[in-house]
């Protein structure tokens, strides 16, 4: 059984203010609870794999300069710094 | 002039001269005009469109070395970037980001002479199966504006279904190229995982999806993929493809191949009659075509929608926490806020899919239920790889119904989670094994447009495109009411 | 007993670009937020894309500290907000699925004890928050993105240090051993930090977090061994807890941030596929590795019979081994060495001075042949030294233009002594009972000719004279 209270916390901690979006907990508790499913399957013998690359196919170390003007495109700079809130 | 039109058939009457560029564009921009009113398949256009659809005449007209497009017009959806436009991914929180940098697939296209018409709607952040996540509005479907055009990829889908250009680049993450390809009856490409660069396109699930080519015909596919696929050294992910013409050959047809068809997903309990009827008499076209068809089972499939949505939505969570609207984003001083608080304020601007899906991707991956959901999810992804290898040891052809219904209401299925996920049912399979898969149209019922998919192994989307072309060839479809 | 483990975050500024990134991996030199890309700002639709050459340089540290090293590394997100992280995830390395970070398990010898390296993984730095809005006052923070995406290499250790003594010397070992790899400049401003935990007998571990420096964590070590202590005699439980070094302060304080309870759930950093490092690339960077600070002093002495003091001042500087690689020949590497460290060092003991210095090879290759070929003498030599490290000017050029040549004419130190004797009657008398005095004549010739005279055949002329 999923806690509605854990997915009260969880979403404060990706930051999403559920005052705001509170019919979706019980959403979010149905997809959660369909996932279920995943405890039926025998998964004991696979491992976890990926997409692979020999090292010299990666990027060489070479610098290249970056248009000058990306930081102008942004927002909420100051003096070349970006301003951000206060921490607490 | 003929709007509906193929590239191939387009690229023709401008090098004999029977129209310009100039004129298909405009004819083109007037179609908008008149139709995208009810449509809504743009967010926005491309203000110099004409322009540079006049560059290109004068290039063809001073004889100077013209790229393969001759200037068709394309358009893009909102979530890959073209420098200096706006790229929104239909969500308030990215309602004002001009891109500062160009996508691969954007350059590629360019470089040939294609004309950009625009940018189109979609789910907010790719998020959905019919376009009603957009924070603008949702797209209709061309055939009855009364049907959702299936999603994300559904403002794509329905541009080029309703003659508003020649083609579009979708994305698909689950489906979301070909599962609006079949509600608005278009060829729609999820290519084999790393064919096409994704620099560029805004990450929803970067670990399965890639863009992919909608258009009007199966060739029309093939020559857009040869245009955009291949290596990118600013994708790490992408592979080579040796650069094959997938144009080559498209006609030889599929006599003596050997074709599966998916038994889980031709006999789900959520596949309508009429898909049902439709799979039937496509797997007669394709036994006339000189091909074997044969029942094949992944019983793998009926957990992969669960294990699809645990991954996306864990990849999500992470793509989607850079937007917190401090290096971009929308005006909001951040003065007087404290960091938490201003975050989360911010964030409030999501709409209510991504935000469900960013609690979900905080959810399934942490530590203490990665291994109830999350790590499940990638052992599955891995069981569902080898049964399919297996498939393609006996099969050239994987073979299912695109999606288990026909384009529906709006509003009918947007309140149930579990019925939304399991529109996905026939799709994700090609995500998460990284296969090529297409959805060809195939079939019109009650007015409604059913699509076919068919998938291939790894890098063999030239064999894919010669028997999704003797499918459509099999095919009398009626032209769009609108 | 005191147990302290270490997490050392070296960054490795002898790259040219970023980890993920083209921009400047020297991020030193740039305007603020000046030296970004939409890559390493994790502007929307950018991907990363490794750097081959950091992961060869982290796997050449692995190799340095005899790690294990792996066939396939993995690179992972570690997840959490914070405004100098663009992405609000770091892209880091983690040995979940197996071992798949650069290196593994090795051990360093410090004196004689074995200091276990867990793991060692390739990650990428942050930006800088500059100004940190916490009081009441100030309103806002402001950040600079420069060094986002800075290779940063992180080595884990087991808490085998039994005092800060031993980390300090660890630290040290460490230090010579990244610029000897030549990947890293330990001494630059920020390039290498470093955490630690603590715990004494019947206590919890405690970590240390934000040490600007080694100076630093070595004050911070003590202070916080001290504090334990106290806590113990008055019984009081040591909690388990991550503190902050107060730089102002000069103490540990317990941290606000609910650090225990953050979950960072990390998982694969898709966007960069496995890298295959096969055997034939660690044998490459093996071989193409410079000798270790030991391996070398071994060498030096075994091969050229030079002194082990001499060997040891030698080998474990980069500047002075340089110079004694490239010019010694197998005749006169013991003179080149002595060379060095009696008067090289001398004149060139910081690193600046290294830096501004005008001597080459050449030019004590050159000197070592005009003292063995007794062209000038050893004093001759010292005074040619400093007018080289100096001017750079051509050793042949310098002991012309400073009249440094020998004198070893017999009748011109001939009549030199014979006017010595004249004015120092007394001291030829004294020789003359007492020859081990005979040494204050040589000086007086030595004096008069400004150390040029050839001093074994000054002698045998004095001694020559003396029993006329
Ligand atoms: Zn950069």
């Amino acid at each position: 059984m999923v806690d509605e209270e854990e997915i009260i916390r969880v979403a404060e901690l990706m930051k999403i203010d559920l005052e705001e979006h509170g019919e979706h907990v019980s959403r979010v508790k149905k997809m959660l609870e369909y996932f279920d499913i995943l405890d039926q399957i025998d998964l004991s013998s696979e491992e976890i794999t990926a997409q692979q690359k020999l090292l010299n196919e990666l990027r060489k170390d070479e610098f290249i300069p970056n248009d000058k003007k990306l930081i102008e495109s942004l927002k909420n700079f100051r003096e070349h710094y970006v301003r951000a809130p206060k921490m607490n | 002039m003929n709007l509906n039109t193929s590239i191939l058939k387009y690229i023709e009457d401008v090098k004999s001269g029977i129209f310009t560029v100039e004129e298909f564009t405009a004819e083109t921009l007037q179609r908008i005009k008149d139709v995208d009113g009810d449509v809504h398949a743009y967010l926005s256009l491309n203000d110099s469109v004409l322009n540079d659809a006049k560059l290109i005449d004068q290039k063809i007209a001073s004889g100077e070395k013209i790229g393969q497009c001759y200037g068709f017009p394309i358009s893009i959806k909102d979530n890959i970037c073209i420098t200096g436009t706006k790229t929104t991914c239909a969500s308030k929180i990215l309602e004002n980001f001009i891109a500062p940098y160009t996508a691969t697939v954007i350059n590629r296209l360019q470089n040939e002479d294609a004309v950009i018409t625009g940018k189109t709607n979609l789910d907010e952040f790719a998020m959905g199966l019919t376009t009603e996540f957009s924070a603008f509005g949702p797209t209709k479907n061309p055939w009855n504006l009364d049907y959702v055009p299936g999603g994300s990829s559904g403002g794509s889908a329905a541009s080029v279904a309703a003659n508003e250009c020649l083609a579009s680049l979708g994305s698909d993450t689950g489906g979301s190229v070909r599962n609006p390809a079949s509600f608005c009856s278009v060829v729609g490409l999820k290519p084999t995982y790393g064919l096409i660069s994704r620099y560029g396109l805004i990450s929803y699930a970067n670990s399965i999806e890639q863009i992919g080519p909608m258009t009007k015909t199966v060739k029309d596919s093939a020559f857009l993929l040869n245009v955009i696929a291949g290596q990118d050294a600013n994708d790490d992910t992408t592979i080579n493809n040796d650069n094959v013409n997938y144009l080559e050959d498209i006609e030889d047809g599929i006599e003596g191949k050997k074709i599966g068809i998916i038994k889980e997903m031709t006999t789900s309990d959520g596949l309508s009659s009429e898909v049902s009827t439709a799979t039937k008499d496509a797997i007669g076209d394709f036994e006339s075509l000189g091909a074997s068809c044969e029942e094949v089972t992944l019983p793998t499939i009926p957990y992969t929608v669960a294990a699809y949505y645990t991954i996306t939505s864990t990849e999500a969570g992470s793509n989607l926490a850079r937007y917190d609207n401090i290096r971009y984003g929308y005006e909001l001083e951040s003065e007087g806020y404290e960091y938490n608080s201003y975050i989360s304020k911010s964030r409030a601007k999501f709409g209510p899919e991504v935000t469900r899906r960013i609690i979900l991707g905080g959810f399934v991956p942490s530590a203490g239920h990665a291994g109830k959901y999350f790590l499940k999810a990638l052992k599955v992804k891995s069981k569902l790889i080898s049964e399919i290898n297996k498939a393609f040891e006996k099969f050239d052809y994987l073979i299912s119904p695109t999606a288990p219904v026909q384009p529906f209401k709006f509003g009918e299925k947007i309140d149930d989670p579990v019925t939304l996920m399991l529109l996905d049912y026939n799709t994700v399979t090609a995500n998460l094994t990284g296969k090529p898969a297409i959805s060809v149209p195939y079939r019109v019922i009650n007015g409604l447009p059913i699509g076919m998919q068919i998938m291939a192994n790894s890098l063999n989307e030239k064999l894919l495109f010669q028997s999704a072309y003797a499918l459509e060839s099999k095919t009398n479809l009626p032209e769009v009411p609108l | 007993m005191t147990k302290i483990g270490l997490e050392i975050h070296c960054q490795l500024t002898k790259l040219e670009s970023k980890l993920f990134c083209s921009c400047k991996a020297n991020y030193r030199e740039f305007e603020p937020n000046h030296n970004i890309c939409p890559v390493c700002m994790g502007l929307p639709g950018s991907l990363p894309r490794l750097n081959q050459k950091a992961v060869e340089s982290a796997t050449s540290i692995a190799l340095a500290l005899t790690c294990d090293t792996p066939e396939k590394i993995a690179f992972f997100r570690k997840n959490y907000f914070y405004p100098d992280l663009p992405k609000n995830f770091q892209i880091t390395q983690l040995n979940v699925y197996g071992d798949m970070s650069v290196g593994g398990e090795g051990y360093v010898s410090v004196e004689d004890k074995k200091i276990k390296i867990r793991r060692i993984q390739l990650e990428e730095d942050p930006g800088r928050i500059i100004y940190e809005g916490a009081s009441e006052r100030t309103k806002i923070t402001l950040v600079d993105y420069n060094r986002a995406g800075t290779p940063l290499v992180e080595i884990v250790t087991d808490p085998d240090f039994e005092s800060p003594r031993q980390v300090r010397v660890f630290l040290n070992i460490l230090s010579d051993l990244l610029e000897n790899l030549g990947v890293a400049e330990p001494g630059l401003e920020g390039a290498m930090r470093a955490d630690g935990n603590v715990s004494i007998e019947g206590g919890n571990k405690v970590e240390i977090k934000n040490i600007g420096s080694f100076h630093d964590l070595e004050k911070a070590l003590h202070f916080e061994i001290t504090r334990q202590q106290s806590l113990f005699e008055r019984d009081i439980e040591i909690a388990q807890e991550t503190r902050h070094w107060d730089d102002r302060r000069k103490i540990t304080v317990s941290s606000r941030s609910k650090e225990e309870d953050q979950d960072y759930r990390y998982f694969l950093e898709n966007d960069i596929p496995w890298v295959k490092i096969d055997q034939s690339t660690r044998d490459r960077l093996k071989e193409n590795m410079p000798e270790s600070i030991s391996s070398k002093k071994e060498r030096y002495i075994e091969k050229f019979d030079i002194a082990p003091q001499v060997a040891d001042i030698i080998a474990s500087d980069r500047y002075y081994s340089k110079l004694f690689e490239n010019a010694y020949s197998d005749n006169n590497a013991k003179d080149i060495a002595n060379l060095i460290t009696t008067d090289v060092i001398g004149f060139i003991d910081t690193k600046e001075k290294q830096q501004n210095s005008k001597i080459t090879s050449k030019h004590l290759s050159d000197l070592v042949d005009a003292i063995n070929s007794k062209t000038i003498t050893r004093n001759s030599a010292k005074v040619a030294l400093q007018e080289i490290v100096k001017s750079g000017k051509d050793t042949k050029f310098v002991l012309d233009e400073m009249d440094l040549g020998q004198v070893s004419d017999s009748s011109e130190i001939d009549t030199i002594i014979s006017k010595i004797f004249e004015d120092e009657k007394q001291a030829v008398i004294d020789a003359k009972e007492r020859p081990e005095t005979v040494n204050f004549l040589v000086g007086k010739v030595m004096q008069k000719t400004k150390g040029k005279a050839d001093p074994a055949k000054t002698l045998e002329l004095i001694k020559s004279k003396l029993n006329q």
